[in-house]
């Protein structure tokens, strides 16, 4: 019974949201690369020079913050992922009746918004803290000093983009049949047995997709570093922020945006073929 | 499989083609895009007359009090929307000027910049030129000392709306001898010192303590201040660039010494008596934010009323009591001298001639839109490590 | 082994608690300061403890305009960012047609970008097009568009769950697809709907950076945070903050207490739910 208006179905159902995205994400990643290609300035206008320039200039005067970027968003992730693990397996397995409270407490602090939570960690970790007092204690606060360091930086985007990392790994886990886990256990393997070879493989597309939901955007990031970082903790952010809204120099803000989405898009190709799943890309199989 | 891999590589070259065909089309048509591009057509003057509308103001944050904005509602009668959108002269030039430079001032009758961003925008066409006819109470009660400023001369385009001073900001109980700029590079202060992100504010200071004057800077003396600020960021001495969050690494401790901005020092003075505004030795720098009224705004006549409102020295002494900016309305100290004579006995309000005596007014680095970007994009560089 | 077993179930429980409180140390601190009484104009140290900001947290009027604008911003980017998600997650999940691996790549994409990117090339978009006034009308286009992806995902995990037999069953008896979907379809997915658009609302009210770039003269919350930031943020900024979070709180557990009930009538009887879905909605 596949009359052509059948046929026509998924195409109607799925035209108003992808023309949304066509129009709004599409469109305006096109004339974002149209412009960084061109020169001039907001007075005198932009023309169109095929200024592949703006590239090359991108990326090697501002290699530092690049690099400082995807390093804090990389230690940043990997700590999103020993702290936001656990907190995920809790939730999935041990949480009882409070799954879903606890789940909600994940996302809860969000309504409080970012600037805020952000700020708020100013006055936790601020010089004279008993916070800072202990960890300047444990030898972990070489400057004498927690806020305008690398560290508080990178403990700002742990704490910020727990939530992405908490929130995929727990769908993985509740997918999880529990009954292959008792497997595991019944033939003798022990908790840490059954967590290494059957619970870590196969949430291994969550743990994916936590990894890519919490590593992109950090590494875009310029909130944390401008309230929780001092000198010389600026990320690409920063300086993508500052071109645009500062300097207003638009064609190198926007080769710098794309070279910093270029990065991103080839690092995630190679972290997903690494992988070895296409959870992204949500076929059915995933359902198993 | 392989039919797959067809399907897909059809895919890929439908889309490449289709994205190549829209490139070559757009890339046609861009130059004339909206982006960029100023319309230096004739300057008009704004016209006065009855109101007739509601008044949209653009202000900064956190620099009018709660009162002002519905007594002066109540009395003419002129619904007013007050936001508080400008964050910084560069952001909000960014903001509003492809609309200006189609005549469209997005609804806004009044928008608060500072001297220079004021004079950039008059300069590109943007800004109209106010009637003194319709501003009597404003000329009548505008302090001398602001009557004929370097970027407008003839105030033909610009009203104050507070003025200020930047200078050091100290916490005299943990730096009591910082005195001058340069003392902000002291070695022991290692850390815990500040500078402003405004370029206007922070260059010209280093260039006075170092004896230039900066109102006869070269761009090569700018750039130099620059690398002396890079050469202190880079050994750790600046701590980080701020807007005016200095003051509360200052309240906390963790900042001793900053440049910062006259109006701060009095409000941060209630947090911690500690923290003042110390006027440093070779000047400070003295600018103003003014109101201006966009070409495209919608009801001129209601921001005339407005301006001739904050002028009158009473409806002004409620501003500056809550603001604590220097006021550049006459008559606003012998109020406040009844009501809290703290206030209007305090330099940092009222500031004497001898106070500022040293002082120069705010200045851009000089030269041509190429030399001006050069010496902001060194700046800017440096502030963002 | 049954002893270490029982440690090892505890430590993981353990730790997830500390990272939960990990989670809420930051809103404590909000909290604790809404009821600060600062001599000045910074909140950063304690000096008293006051309810008086509690009494009067609407004072400010550019905080409550701003906080309005806030809302209703993010009651519209939920409406618009679920109906359009949930539009496409069925599409995506149900059938099978040219161009599905495009459409995934195209709804993933988005969530893949960096939010500096996203608001710089909406910003430069806006402008160069001219045709939408920056400000409101910007401000909600932008917030449905980075919540779109966010929706397809949630609704899609619950789809994929979903008993496709209910649905045939009601064909069996005679539903049209329309109809299968309005009384079958919809409550039963309608919890991963809902929070679907829970979280669509979540991230609106908290977006700052993409806000920042595309705001016009609007000022939503956080800009106003970001504003007042330079002054000295007023104490009704955590009061109001403080009371976002309770709200959301009280109105989860609403939620999870409906849900519960619904479940429980649905795990009753659940050939009756495709015939009777009334019992199944939950309110």
């Amino acid at each position: 019974m596949t009359s052509i208006r059948q046929r026509l179905v998924p195409y109607g159902l799925l035209a108003p949201g992808l023309i949304w995205l066509a129009v709004f994400f599409v469109l305006p990643m096109y004339y974002m690369g149209e412009l960084s290609l061109k020169t001039g300035s907001l007075e005198a206008g932009y023309q169109m020079t095929w200024a592949f320039e703006n590239y090359t200039e991108a990326i090697s005067d501002y290699s530092t913050q690049f690099l400082r970027a995807f390093y804090y968003a990389g230690v940043a992730t990997f700590f999103c992922l020993l702290i936001g693990y656990p907190l995920a397996y809790a939730i999935a397995f041990k949480s009882g009746r409070w799954k879903n409270l606890m789940l909600f407490a994940v996302v809860a602090p969000f309504f409080t918004t970012y600037l805020i939570r952000t700020i708020a960690w100013k006055t936790i970790l601020d010089d004279s803290s008993p916070v800072v007092s202990v960890l300047k204690f444990l030898q972990l606060a070489p400057d004498g000093r927690v806020l305008a360091t690398s560290g508080a930086v990178i403990a700002g985007l742990t704490y910020n983009f727990l939530p992405f990392m908490v929130l995929p790994l727990f769908a993985a886990l509740e997918r999880l049949d529990r009954r292959l886990l008792e497997a595991g256990q019944d033939l003798y393997a022990s908790a840490v047995q059954t967590f290494w070879r059957v619970t870590l493989p196969l949430t291994m597309p969550g743990i994916v997709a936590g990894v890519l939901l919490t590593f992109i955007p950090a590494a875009g990031d310029y909130v944390n570093a401008t309230f929780l970082g001092g000198t010389n903790q600026s990320m690409i952010g920063n300086v993508i922020q500052s071109k645009y809204l500062v300097v207003r120099d638009y064609s190198e803000a926007a080769a710098l945006s794309f070279t910093l989405m270029a990065i991103i898009l080839v690092a995630l190709i190679v972290y997903i073929k690494f992988a070895g799943t296409q959870a992204l890309m949500g076929d059915e199989e995933e359902a198993k | 499989m392989s039919k797959r891999t067809l399907k897909r590589t059809r895919l890929l070259v439908l889309s490449v083609l289709a994205l190549a065909a829209c490139m070559a089309l757009v890339a046609c048509g861009s130059d004339s895009g909206g982006l960029g591009g100023s319309d230096n057509s004739d300057v008009t003057v704004a016209e006065g007359g009855n109101p007739n509308g509601p008044l949209k103001i653009a202000n900064w944050p956190l620099y009018i009090d709660n009162q002002t904005i519905k007594q002066f509602q109540q009395k003419t009668g002129i619904k007013t929307t007050y936001t508080e959108e400008v964050n910084d002269n560069n952001e909000f030039f960014g903001k509003v000027q492809p609309q200006l430079a189609q005549g469209d001032s997005g609804g806004r009758d009044i928008i608060v910049v500072t001297d220079w961003m004021a004079q950039k925008m008059y300069d590109l066409g943007y800004i109209q030129d106010i009637d003194h006819n319709e501003l009597t109470t404003v000329f009548d009660n505008l302090i001398p000392s602001l009557e004929s400023p370097s970027f407008d001369p003839d105030r033909s385009y610009s009203v104050p709306w507070q003025s200020g001073m930047t200078g050091l900001v100290v916490r005299t109980d943990l730096a009591p001898d910082v005195k001058s700029i340069n003392d902000l590079f002291d070695p022991k202060y290692k850390g815990k010192v500040t500078l402003l992100t405004e370029m206007r504010d922070t260059v010209p200071l280093v260039m006075a303590a170092d004896g230039i004057d900066p109102t006869e800077a070269t761009t090569q003396d700018w750039l130099d201040a620059i690398d002396k600020i890079k050469e202190n960021v880079d050994n750790g001495q600046i701590r980080r660039f701020t807007g005016n969050d200095y003051v509360q690494d200052m309240a906390k401790g963790d900042v001793v010494a900053a440049i910062g901005w006259s109006g701060d020092a009095v409000q941060a003075e209630a947090d911690n008596p500690n923290i003042k505004y110390v006027q440093p030795e070779q000047g400070c720098s003295l600018w103003s934010d003014n109101m201006l009224i966009p070409v495209g705004a919608p009801n001129p006549a209601a921001a005339y009323e407005f301006m001739n409102y904050v002028y009158e020295p009473k409806n002004q002494a409620q501003i500056t009591e809550y603001v604590n900016y220097v006021s550049p309305v006459k008559g606003v100290k012998e109020i406040l001298m009844k009501k809290d004579p703290s206030i209007a006995n305090n330099d940092l309000i009222f500031p004497s001639e001898e106070y500022t005596a040293n002082c120069f007014n705010q200045v851009s680095p000089p030269g041509d839109e190429a030399e001006q970007q050069e010496v902001e994009q060194a700046f800017q560089d440096v502030v963002t490590g | 082994m049954k002893a270490w077993r029982w440690i090892k179930e505890h430590m993981v429980l353990f730790i997830g608690l500390l990272a939960l409180a990990y989670m809420l140390i930051p809103i404590l601190v909000i909290a604790v300061f809404s009821f600060n009484d600062p001599t000045g104009r910074y909140n950063f140290e304690w000096v008293g403890f006051t309810t008086e900001y509690w009494t009067k947290p609407f004072a400010i009027t550019e905080l409550t305009d701003a906080l309005l604008v806030s809302i209703r911003l993010a009651f519209f980017t939920a409406i618009g960012a679920t109906i359009l998600g949930t539009l496409l997650a069925i599409g995506l999940v149900r059938y099978q047609f040219f161009g599905r691996r495009a459409a995934n790549l195209l709804i993933v994409i988005p969530m893949a970008t960096p939010e500096v990117v996203i608001g710089a090339s909406l910003l430069s978009f806006f402008l160069t097009l001219n045709v939408f006034q920056l400000g409101f009308q910007t401000l909600l286009i932008a917030h449905i568009m980075f919540s779109v992806s966010f929706v397809v995902i949630v609704v899609r995990s619950r789809l994929i769950g979903f008993d496709r037999r209910l649905e045939e069953a009601a064909a069996d008896l005679g539903a049209n697809a329309f109809t299968t979907f309005r009384k079958v379809t919809l409550p039963l997915i309608a919890p991963g709907v809902v929070s679907a658009a829970f979280l669509a609302f979540a991230l609106s009210i908290d977006d700052f950076v993409i806000s920042n770039f595309n705001s016009g003269s609007e000022v939503t919350f956080p800009l106003y945070i970001f504003g007042a930031n330079q002054r000295g943020i007023p104490v009704q900024v955590n009061v109001i903050a403080t009371m976002l979070f309770a709200v959301t709180v009280l109105a989860m557990l609403a939620v999870i207490i409906q849900q519960k009930r619904a479940e429980k009538a649905a795990a009753l009887r659940p050939e009756e739910a495709a015939n009777k879905p009334a019992i199944s909605i939950p309110v």
